[in-house]
């Protein structure tokens, strides 16, 4: 897949863009500060529905617009497809695909395979489990749209579910919980079998591409959780589990006034030939893990889709040394790949060169 | 700004749910430029509906009456109640012709974000209408969100207990929308096809 061009008016610094990339590799070289990444951020939401910088969408609208728009063609085997995005200031937003609504914006997330890499990646290893649990639940919606729809549907019965023992407590209406742990039961379980589908195709990947990153070792996922959920479940399976650890730990939900059991709380580790990565790796090694986690986004979505990802690298040559860097781009295909750096020479790879200064690309 | 009488119109409409400035002012320089009786008439009417209408002491519809004329229409089928989240359903559903039934306006849904639960809605008297009106079936028809389903089977749960059969609106209503959306011919279907929960 291969992004044709790209427009953005009143998106952050951007009051009017148009950009033609190549084909191949993008190099977007300019100082901090000047909207590179920014670039790399529009491209992305096309694809994703939403920021990579994980801020909310009515940020990203310049203050001097009513509203930012996004548009952008990209080349697929049978044509092409448009995504176009219109953000208003209080944050509303209408979607266009090929110039229709889209029945649901998830069918918007299947269209444009995009893998971002960036250097708070490494979060990713070294920190709590949310962002592990983001990563397999965002891989898992870029593979099937549906996930996307159960993984809201589960936030949102979580909400109600927390809002009411937040408000009532242990005097909260028990026929209105039980209501409430039935819907929760039910996309959980969901959402735990996506992931276990994620994990299931990513395994094979995620070793080969920790092997070519030039480390040792076997890197693989231990999945942990409180309520019983096993690689081996399957949905009937899991919401019988999860049902179940919701009713055992009622009095602790009514005490603590939350829910303390379910998806949202599991530990999807990362282990090293069987030591836990966050722990135990060095910051070498957990900086060669963070890669071979996106590398293995990108090959499965390779693999999964009939077109090539499109490849965001923010910022991550200035973190590696040249040997490193240029092993990096030779593990994705040969699809179109966007590079930020401050630095032109910290990128020793051939490709369009393009500078970014003004809100301006050229 | 415009002149005071004017201006004030002007604010009152954009009050309304879905009138922005633009449209409020185009509405307002329409009733300055039409004859004064259909102007009257216009006032007259949002004085009255205000005046007169109440709400149905059965089933919470709105009616000028102690009950609606749904209630007092005797070829109407007691035995079946079908609830739902608003007032502005019921016409919504009337138009299918599938249902011969009375209503029960519950007054939203379930929504504990919203500090919406049970005590809220009008849950005790559908209950009282179960047993006091020796109802067959309950139909369950509030919107097809997360709060409109986890109400249907809130409901389901309390109401199977007095021995009523309790069904919701059959799927192929759009997920996530209201009543009032959903055309007629997907929503007769909807009520044919119903479900037992
Ligand atoms: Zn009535």
């Amino acid at each position: 897949m291969e992004l044709n061009w790209l427009e953005l008016n009143g998106y952050r610094c951007y009051a009017n863009l148009h950009f033609e990339p190549a084909p191949g590799v993008n190099v977007l070289v300019g100082n901090n500060g000047t909207g590179k990444t920014s670039v790399l951020e529009a491209i992305a939401y096309l694809g994703l529905l939403r920021s990579f910088r994980g801020i909310p969408d009515e940020s990203i609208v310049s203050t001097e617009a009513e509203s930012a728009v996004l548009r952008g063609e990209f080349s697929v085997p049978s044509g092409s497809v448009r995504v176009e995005v219109e953000i208003a200031q209080d944050g509303r937003r209408a979607i266009l695909l090929n110039g229709k609504r889209p029945k649901r914006n998830r069918d918007v997330l299947a269209q444009v395979p995009v893998v971002v890499f960036h250097p708070d990646d490494l979060d990713v290893v070294k920190r709590g489990p949310s962002l592990r649990r983001g990563y397999l639940d965002d891989l898992a919606a870029q593979l099937r749209p549906q996930a996307a729809a159960d993984q809201a549907e589960y936030d949102r019965a979580l909400r109600q579910r927390n809002a009411l023992l937040r408000q009532e407590g242990r005097s909260a209406d028990r026929a209105t919980l039980d209501a409430w742990d039935a819907r929760v039961t039910e996309a959980g379980a969901r959402v735990f079998v996506h992931r276990l589908r994620v994990l299931d195709v990513l395994d094979e990947h995620l070793g080969e591409a920790y092997r070519l990153v030039g480390a040792s070792g076997r890197l693989a996922w231990e999945y942990i959780s409180n309520w019983g959920a096993a690689a081996a479940d399957d949905l009937a399976a899991a919401e019988a589990k999860l049902s179940r650890a919701l009713a055992a730990r009622r009095d602790r939900d009514l005490d603590q006034r939350t829910t303390t059991t379910g998806p949202h709380r599991d530990d999807p580790m990362l282990v090293v030939d069987g030591r836990p990565a966050r722990t135990m790796a060095s910051q070498g090694e957990q900086r060669t893990i963070a890669v071979s986690l996106r590398v293995g986004a990108y090959r499965v979505l390779a693999q999964e889709r009939p077109t090539l990802p499109i490849l965001l690298l923010d910022d991550v040559f200035s973190e590696l040394d040249p040997r490193r860097a240029r092993g990096v781009l030779d593990l994705f295909g040969g699809g179109q790949v966007f590079v930020t750096t401050a630095r032109d020479d910290d990128v020793p790879v051939d490709g369009r060169r393009w500078v970014v200064e003004g809100g301006v690309v050229r | 700004m415009f002149e005071p009488p004017v201006q004030r119109l002007i604010d009152e409409l954009a009050r309304l749910p879905g009138i922005g400035q633009k449209s409020a002012q185009r509405l307002a320089f329409h009733i300055l430029n039409v004859d004064e009786v259909d102007a009257t008439r216009l006032a007259d009417a949002i004085v009255e509906m205000r005046r007169d209408v109440r709400l149905c002491s059965r089933c919470f519809n709105v009616t000028a009456d102690e009950e609606c004329s749904i209630c007092r229409d005797l070829r109407r089928d007691p035995a079946m109640i079908c609830a739902v989240e608003r007032a502005q359903d019921i016409p919504v559903l009337e138009k299918t012709h599938e249902f011969n039934g009375r209503y029960h306006v519950l007054g939203g849904a379930i929504s504990p974000i919203a500090g919406i639960g049970p005590d809220q809605l009008r849950v005790a008297e559908l209950v009282n209408r179960v047993e006091a009106e020796s109802v067959e079936e309950v139909i369950v028809a509030t919107n097809p969100t997360m709060e409109g389903d986890t109400t249907a089977l809130y409901l389901a749960r309390l109401l199977k207990p007095l021995g009523v059969t309790v069904t919701r609106l059959a799927s192929g209503l759009p997920v996530g929308g209201d009543l009032d959306y959903a055309d007629e011919i997907t929503l007769g279907r909807a009520l044919v096809g119903r479900q037992e929960l």
